[in-house]
């Protein structure tokens, strides 16, 4: 009998990593719904605000063709208008990265590596709905050929590719990442809308427009595609933890970081920020869906148990230090999950190091 | 007090002088391979930058900056050419009696420190430290605070990215990016994470 030995992951099982890529999928169904829907619904509710019987641009076209209209209340013209603009970003994103993939794999003559569904599904939804598609393709182009493929592919990077590639992104093009004009739905107009100071998310913007922390919650608020619900990245954590795709440690360590530095920060004076208490923090940004999806990356975070604990205590507490602290990211949850990614190595090693003195010391006579 | 933490994390993280000013690459890069090796060297880094730092503040106060003699009776003489030569001949002799210090007491600490104590020497973030320091006017307290803190930045960095480059083993990287080639990209990623440092304040 001959056999082919195909390159590593060699995982002889039910459970194997398509099966876990096939899950991480599953799970990040009701995320890629609410970008869908609410992506549309803040549209709509932007548009009906500017009293604006068509929305710009090609889009506008599209909607009166189909003739779906833009109520706000209609489920139908929310999810149409959401898919006109998720669905191009997604296809960029898509193509971008099917063609590193196959570039790397042809010109290193390996076979095409796996996960690249996940991959582009998570870039996009992290990305702002009003993002120019040549950045989303640079994007994902530096996080897939840097972050990934210069490492030799899925399971042998060190950092998390959506990480890195979204960083790059918020370090090149502040503007479109951040600040209000990728937000805002109509050109020349500057006037502070709903949508852009939600997308600032600083607690003075949400007192200005008094959003409810359950509306938060559900997600129905301006945010990057896919990460506004904390409701939907708790079902994708339910599916996660239940197949064991997620490690339930990072994901407790994030929330125990995150809720005690808060805690601590509420006792520091300071401005608005510092206030903020722990149940806004959970909603806000990209916070949940950091916690969910992108930590408990299974090649880059850390591999003992005792490092996943600490790997998430150190993610959740620098997640409210560069909120808090910092005014150059509103939202501190890539920067913080990449410095985790960075420090996991560190962490796993100091954790094997004090295990075999420990057990050094226990064989002394 | 908050303006003394708030120079710690300054020079620790925001100004990392391995990661924001790649200060000290050629030894950073060199000797990242292994975790002990790396730990020596970013604890001799340590040490040296927190006594080589205030020691360049008292000579540069007190013998070189414009008018600094004149407790001696010369206060228009005004020596800072003669900084950058000074402080090479100071970090080079402090790095001597440090290493001396330590052999005769603390002999299983110069075990492990000998022989990067003098590498430590031809590091560039040393002198960057001291340079940074006039040109920021820190006073001795400050610069007590300003070694410490770029001592402990630079151990940080090397350490994060010893994790980071023994972790690498595991990896399928092209031929022509084994080994530094590979590690400059890691040093830069490690940088891009730290810009998330970048903006906080501190008190």
């Amino acid at each position: 009998m001959r056999v082919v030995t195909r390159p590593a992951p060699h995982i002889r099982d039910a459970f194997n990593l398509a099966a876990a890529l096939r899950w991480q999928l599953i799970a990040l169904a009701p995320c890629v719904a609410m970008a869908l829907y609410n992506t549309g619904l803040q549209a709509n509710l932007t548009l009906e605000r500017l009293k604006l019987e068509v929305a710009p641009g090609w889009r506008g076209d599209v909607i009166q063709a189909l003739g779906v209209g833009l109520d706000p209340l209609s489920f139908v013209a929310a999810v149409i208008h959401g898919a006109l603009y998720f669905l191009p970003i997604l296809i960029t994103v898509g193509v971008t990265g099917a063609f590193w993939s196959w570039a790397f794999a042809t010109a290193r003559h390996r076979p095409p590596g796996q996960g690249l569904a996940v991959l582009v599904l998570l870039f996009a939804l992290v990305l702002p709905p009003a993002l120019p598609l040549w950045q989303a393709a640079l994007g994902i182009s530096f996080g897939l050929v840097v972050g990934r493929e210069i490492f030799g592919g899925i399971g042998k990077n060190v950092l998390n590719p959506v990480l890195v590639g979204v960083a790059f992104l918020y370090v090149t093009y502040p503007a479109q990442m951040t600040i209000e004009s990728s937000w805002v739905m109509v050109d020349a107009f500057s006037e502070p809308t709903y949508l852009s100071l939600g997308a600032l998310q600083r607690p003075e913007a949400l007192a200005w427009v008094a959003t409810p922390w359950e509306l938060s919650f559900l997600g129905l608020v301006p945010g990057a595609f896919g990460t506004t619900s904390t409701v939907a990245c708790i079902l994708g954590a339910g599916v996660l933890l239940y197949t064991r795709t997620a490690s339930a440690r990072v994901i407790t360590g994030v929330l125990l970081g995150m809720v005690l530095t808060s805690i601590l920060s509420n006792n520091l004076p300071g401005d608005a920020y510092f206030s903020l208490s722990f149940h806004w923090h959970l909603t806000l940004g990209s916070f949940a869906f950091g916690a969910v999806f992108l930590a408990t990356d299974q090649t880059t975070s850390a591999m003992t148990d005792t490092g996943r604990w600490i790997y998430g205590f150190l993610i959740g507490a620098l997640v409210v230090l560069f909120r808090v602290a910092n005014g150059h990211h509103p939202d501190g949850v890539m920067f913080a999950i990449l410095m985790g990614n960075i420090a996991a190595p560190l962490i796993d090693s100091l954790v094997v190091r004090a295990n075999i003195r420990r057990r050094a010391r226990r064989h002394v006579d | 007090m908050t303006g003394y933490a708030s120079i710690f994390v300054q020079a620790a993280f925001i100004e990392n002088l391995a990661l924001s000013f790649f200060l000290g690459m050629c030894m950073f890069l060199a000797v990242s391979r292994r975790m002990e090796t790396a730990f020596g060297l970013g604890l001799a880094v340590l040490v040296v930058q927190t006594i080589t730092v205030p020691v360049n503040n008292l000579i540069n106060g007190y013998l070189l900056a414009e008018g600094a003699l004149a407790w001696a009776g010369l206060p228009d003489v005004d020596l800072s050419f003669l900084a950058l030569l000074s402080f090479i001949g100071v970090i080079a002799a402090m790095v001597q009696i440090v290493e001396m210090v330590i052999e005769r007491y603390l002999p299983a600490m110069h075990q492990r420190l000998g022989i990067y104590l003098p590498l430590v020497t031809v590091n560039c973030a040393i002198l960057g430290g001291s340079l940074f320091m006039v040109d920021r006017k820190y006073d001795l307290p400050e610069s007590v605070t300003y070694g410490l803190g770029t001592g402990f930045g630079w151990l940080l960095a090397i350490l994060l990215l010893a994790g980071i480059r023994e972790k690498l083993k595991y990896s399928d990287i092209p031929k022509g990016l084994q080994g530094t080639g590979i590690a400059f990209v890691v040093v830069g990623l490690i940088s891009l994470g730290f810009l998330g440092f970048k903006g906080i304040t501190v008190g």
